[in-house]
């Protein structure tokens, strides 16, 4: 009995002690977070004024707003997700649906896992040598380019992921009714993955929302508002470099807004996705 | 393999029912493993008939060859000739879409499309026939009464078939079959996820659907097939053991094997 006992009792005194750990660290973890959030807008929600949004960024020593930083960012986000969703989709497809046997899928995906990882300074090198110096400047397309490379890996892979959890009894479903493939994979099988791939997509845009890297050789940065996609562009992530490195107060201020506004724009993101695949789960 | 196959698989029926299936020397393959070995049977036009077995005695397998639903995969093979009114389903010249509106199948589990009840029966009719918003309105009724699901659902057609219950979802499911106009309905274990009510639901239905359809279930319920099966083929390790009559096969079968299942020694 009196071994039972303290065997218990030793399990419980070891289980509180391993509880313990685990909840000091998920702790320490959090409040980094919570530390980085808190400044972010502290600091940053005190330059929050509608000026932010209306106006150009000023010069040294001057009041302005982000509103060029904005639109550029916006700009090109649109249209790298534009150009890279339906690129990451198709080759999802493809390796979900018609390519789910073939040694293609295999080294497609290990490539994509590569392109998902690699530094974003490299793709924004890479864009540089492509298109910067052929055209001999720098430009929004550009940006928006390596932009697009960024989103292609991360749509490819969710897509992939999501249709592979659609039940083949639902695709035999489809078949067995005499649907040809194209229409199984149309009506049926988008259709059941359609929330995780959108989250997919909307994972994609909060990535490139904050990259810099691979808008530094590309789009550059501009202080006045261009809308021309053939010359460089200003954004969010670029201004936010240049303006945290200056001396100049009115730029540091508008630094700090700028990320908490890019910082915000991903939280929505974040939570748009999570509530779609959260009723993807209810069903 | 001589002893199984003793006189002749196909059954003389009082009435020579037509030959709506005519299975002749089919072997299946996955990769290398042989599943079904040199089967040969008949089965009759608007009649029920029963595959049993023991898991993995391949009569699922043979199931599928019949709208070549294994397709679908790589690495799986059938040789021989599967005819349907005399036509080899099996010849590379099939179109396989064409085959599957006129054998359609419903599955183990229920497969509701992701979308609508009125849609998961409009979308089968969809692909091969354009015809009125008025005369799908009927066809989706005329299905779902068919599938007596129609009293339970018609208030709610543009519910998600996702939202009805197991039971229910599975009568969509052979409505959805049905609203195609097949000429043969495969059933693949159909009840083997219901609840018992549920369950008789389907048997019934089953037995109401014989009238014009000719049915193939596998089953390995034993008393459900010979509750509803006109005649029943018995299968163990890939070889047809003994195709006859579904009364002949419980109460006095020819074979050892296929008394030993039935009486409960194995499987």
């Amino acid at each position: 009995m009196s071994t039972a006992s303290s065997l218990h009792t030793r399990r419980k005194t070891r289980n509180s002690v391993m509880m313990t750990l685990c909840v000091v660290a998920a702790g320490i973890g959090l409040a980094w977070l919570a530390l980085i959030l808190g400044a972010l807008v502290y600091k940053g929600a005190a330059g929050l004024s509608f000026d932010v949004f209306t106006q150009m960024t000023p010069p040294p020593g001057d009041a302005g707003g982000l509103l060029n930083a904005i639109y550029g960012s916006v700009v090109m986000t649109v249209i790298a997700v534009i150009v890279g969703t339906p690129i990451g989709v198709l080759a999802g497809t493809y390796m979900a649906e018609y390519g789910r046997f073939s040694k293609l899928t295999t080294v497609v995906r290990f490539i994509n896992d590569i392109l998902l990882s690699a530094p974003s300074i490299i793709i924004g090198l890479f864009v540089y040598e492509l298109m910067v110096r052929p055209m001999g400047h720098f430009s929004a397309i550009a940006g928006a380019v390596a932009l697009a490379i960024l989103v292609i890996p991360v749509v490819v892979r969710t897509t992939e992921d999501m249709l592979n959890l659609v039940p083949n009894a639902l695709r035999e479903a489809g078949t067995a009714i005499g649907a040809p493939r194209w229409v199984v994979i149309k009506s049926v099988a988008y259709r059941a993955a359609l929330s995780g791939i959108v989250t997919g997509i909307l994972l994609s845009i909060a990535r490139i929302s904050g990259e810099t890297a691979p808008l530094l050789f590309t789009a550059l940065n501009n202080q006045f508002w261009s809308s021309n996609l053939n010359a460089p562009m200003a954004s969010l992530p670029v201004t936010i470099f240049q303006f945290a490195l200056s001396p100049y107060e009115e730029w540091q201020q508008l630094a700090w807004t700028g990320a908490l506004i890019i910082t915000l724009t991903v939280l929505a993101l974040s939570i748009v996705a999570r509530s779609l695949t959260g009723r993807r789960e209810d069903k | 393999m001589s002893q199984m196959l003793s006189p002749d698989m196909t059954i003389a029926t009082e009435a020579a029912a037509k030959v709506k299936i005519e299975v002749k020397n089919l072997n299946f393959y996955y990769g290398q493993s042989k599943a079904l070995k040199d089967i040969t049977l008949s089965l009759p036009e608007r009649s029920v008939t029963a595959f049993i077995g023991p898991s993995g005695c391949g009569k699922s397998t043979l199931l599928r060859v019949f709208n070549r639903i294994y397709e679908l995969y790589p690495k799986q093979t059938a040789e021989g000739q599967v005819l349907l009114d005399g036509q080899n389903v099996l010849d590379r010249s099939q179109d396989l879409n064409l085959l599957r509106t006129k054998i359609g199948m419903v599955f183990q589990k229920p497969t509701p499309f992701p979308m609508s009840i009125y849609e998961n029966i409009a979308f089968g009719v969809r692909l091969y026939e354009k015809i009125s918003k008025a005369e799908m309105d009927g066809r989706v009724e005329q299905a779902l009464k068919r599938a007596a699901l129609w009293n339970e659902v018609k208030d709610k057609l543009n519910a998600s078939g996702l939202s009805l219950s197991g039971g229910q979802q599975q009568r969509l499911c052979i409505a959805r079959t049905v609203a195609v106009k097949p000429e043969v309905i495969l059933l693949d274990e159909p009840a083997s996820a219901l609840d018992p009510l549920s369950t008789a639901k389907i048997e019934e239905l089953i037995d109401e659907l014989q009238a014009d359809y000719t049915i193939v279930i596998v089953t390995h319920n034993m008393q459900q097939a010979a509750r509803v099966s006109k005649q029943t083929a018995f299968m163990y390790l890939g070889e047809l053991v003994e195709f006859d009559k579904t009364e002949k096969i419980f109460t006095s079968p020819r074979e050892k094997r296929t008394q030993d299942y039935i009486t409960g020694r194995f499987g």
